[in-house]
């Protein structure tokens, strides 16, 4: 009968494992200056001249300083390139590095999955703001104005002919990517999946989250009592994603095992969290179904954290919700109090600080310039010192987003038992 | 129209780096024989829409055709010839 043919199950499902990883952001170009930054629980964030923000009611970011100049040399192209296409670019090159791979990646049957948020906003905003002023603008600063141009510069560059696509849900988006690259890894859909997020810093997301009264004066504060909003921060974070069995194969070394990701939507408001952390929760049960584990099995969790009262608030109501009387002991790592909000992107480089966590064994800190604990949030933040836990099996990084997007990925520590 | 400007090849040079905003490129580094596009200065299509933009504002000029743009936009020297044929 034709009808078994609908009930063949799906392609089969491997082990997914990180073979590589590359990052830039506040804390400098590549994952040795952002561990070292994480380490020592020193903010990137502070005065930024990437546009003008006087007229603002803040004036923090965590910006990038200038690229390496072999890396422009090394691109071709590289004019018509976003700030946040070369972000991509650099993070992708590091990562591919270190899997050990081989470019172009056009034999290796590979896969580019992308998230941002603003793409090449900032370029079209310098266009329209000459253009509104002297009506003439250079059309060259559109070249690249697309939210997809992060993810096809990666891929163009890569020479990457598999699916090359990019999902933009706010500030889940490099979660939501790298979800998407683990399905396309597990199925056999791909055999490489070079997956992340980027964006640069932009005028409408700075206008935006400042007309929401949604940024601090300070640095941001996640889950301190006087928290008062989230602080901005650009960059890109790229995971080289393979079948486990694959990467051993050809001598590799997983740097972890991307086990489960999870996603879900409050169908709540346009900016607010539901309140309840339901919809978190959801996303964070499911990723954990997805991994096999339950709550016990998770040693740490990369926290959403952006520091708005909000935020902070109904993730401490999710975090309660899936680890009962755990919540108020389990380790919480807060990235974005050192590197700021990357926005489409933070969910990557989250993705990133958790994998070298486990690698290190260590949990970086948080100091919140030595801000108080919120009594009505009782969580174990890491502020002070790094968390020596060398025996972390299993973490999960939560991304939690406008429109109720939520997504939640678990990654295990890999060692020759999990094999 | 205002009164036709001189298309020397030094003011063509010119144009080239200041409408392209060619990084660390000045005019006088342009060879005028040399290959504008791929090969040579490198110039891309991106930056052929944004010439003509420029030529027309300057010079008062129409490329009418791809053929003729092709032919026109071979080098500094091309363009120089183009322009001052004009009227």
């Amino acid at each position: 009968m034709d009808s078994e043919l609908f009930l063949q199950p799906g392609r089969g499902t491997r082990v997914v494992a990180v073979s590589g990883v590359g990052a830039v952001c506040g804390l400098g170009w590549g994952t040795a200056p952002l561990w070292e930054g994480l380490r020592a629980g020193r903010p990137a964030i502070g005065p930024f001249e990437r546009f003008d923000h006087r007229s603002h009611r803040t004036h923090l970011a965590a910006e990038v300083g200038d690229p390496p100049p072999e890396l422009a040399r090394a691109v071709p192209g590289w004019r018509r390139l976003s700030i946040a296409d070369r972000f991509a670019l650099f993070a992708a090159r590091e990562a591919v590095e270190q899997a050990g791979l081989s470019v172009p990646l056009g034999e290796e049957d590979a896969g580019v999955f992308f998230g941002s948020s603003t793409g090449g906003m900032f370029e079209s905003e310098r266009f329209f703001e000459e253009f509104l002023r002297e009506r003439k603008g250079r059309l060259s600063a559109l070249a690249s104005q697309q939210v997809n141009g992060p993810g096809d510069a990666v891929a163009r560059h890569l020479g990457v002919t598999g699916p090359v696509e990019t999902v933009s849900s706010a500030c889940a988006s490099g979660a939501l990517a790298l979800g998407r690259a683990l399905e396309a890894v597990r199925t056999g859909e791909v055999e490489v999946a070079v997956a992340g997020g980027s964006d640069s810093l932009c005028e409408l997301t700075y206008a935006g989250f400042n007309a929401l009264r949604s940024v601090d004066e300070v640095p941001c504060r996640p889950f301190r009592a006087g928290r008062a909003g989230m602080s901005f921060g650009e960059g890109a974070a790229v995971l080289v994603l393979e079948p486990l069995e694959r990467l051993l194969a050809r001598g590799g070394e997983p740097l972890a095992v991307l086990a489960g990701a999870g996603a879900s939507c409050d169908a709540h408001h346009m900016t607010a969290p539901d309140p309840s952390g339901k919809g978190a929760a959801a996303a964070l049960a499911a990723a954990l179904a997805d991994a096999g584990l339950t709550p016990e099995g998770i040693d740490f969790v990369n926290v959403h954290g952006t520091g708005t009262p909000l935020n902070d608030a109904a993730e401490w109501r999710a975090l309660q919700q899936v680890f009962g009387e755990r919540s108020a002991e389990i380790p919480l790592v807060a990235t974005k109090a050192l590197v700021g909000h990357l926005l489409g992107c933070s969910g990557s480089l989250e993705a990133v600080a958790t994998i070298l966590c486990l690698r290190h064994g260590e949990l970086h800190p948080a100091p919140c310039g030595g801000e108080a604990a919120d009594p009505e949030l009782p969580v174990t933040l890491v502020t002070r010192e790094p968390l020596a836990m060398p025996e972390a099996r299993a973490a999960v990084s939560t991304s939690l987003a406008f429109g109720g997007s939520n997504a939640a990925l678990v990654f295990s520590r890999w060692t020759d038992r999990t094999a | 129209m205002s009164e036709a400007v001189a298309a020397t090849p030094d003011r063509i040079k010119r144009l080239i780096v200041e409408s392209l905003n060619l990084e660390g490129m000045r005019p006088d580094m342009i060879e005028d024989e040399a290959p504008l596009f791929g090969e040579g200065l490198g110039l891309d299509s991106v930056d052929a829409l944004e010439l003509v933009v420029a030529l027309e504002k300057e010079f008062g000029i129409k490329i009418k055709s791809q053929e003729i743009g092709r032919e026109v936009f071979s080098s500094v020297s091309t363009l120089s010839q183009f322009i001052e044929g004009r009227t």
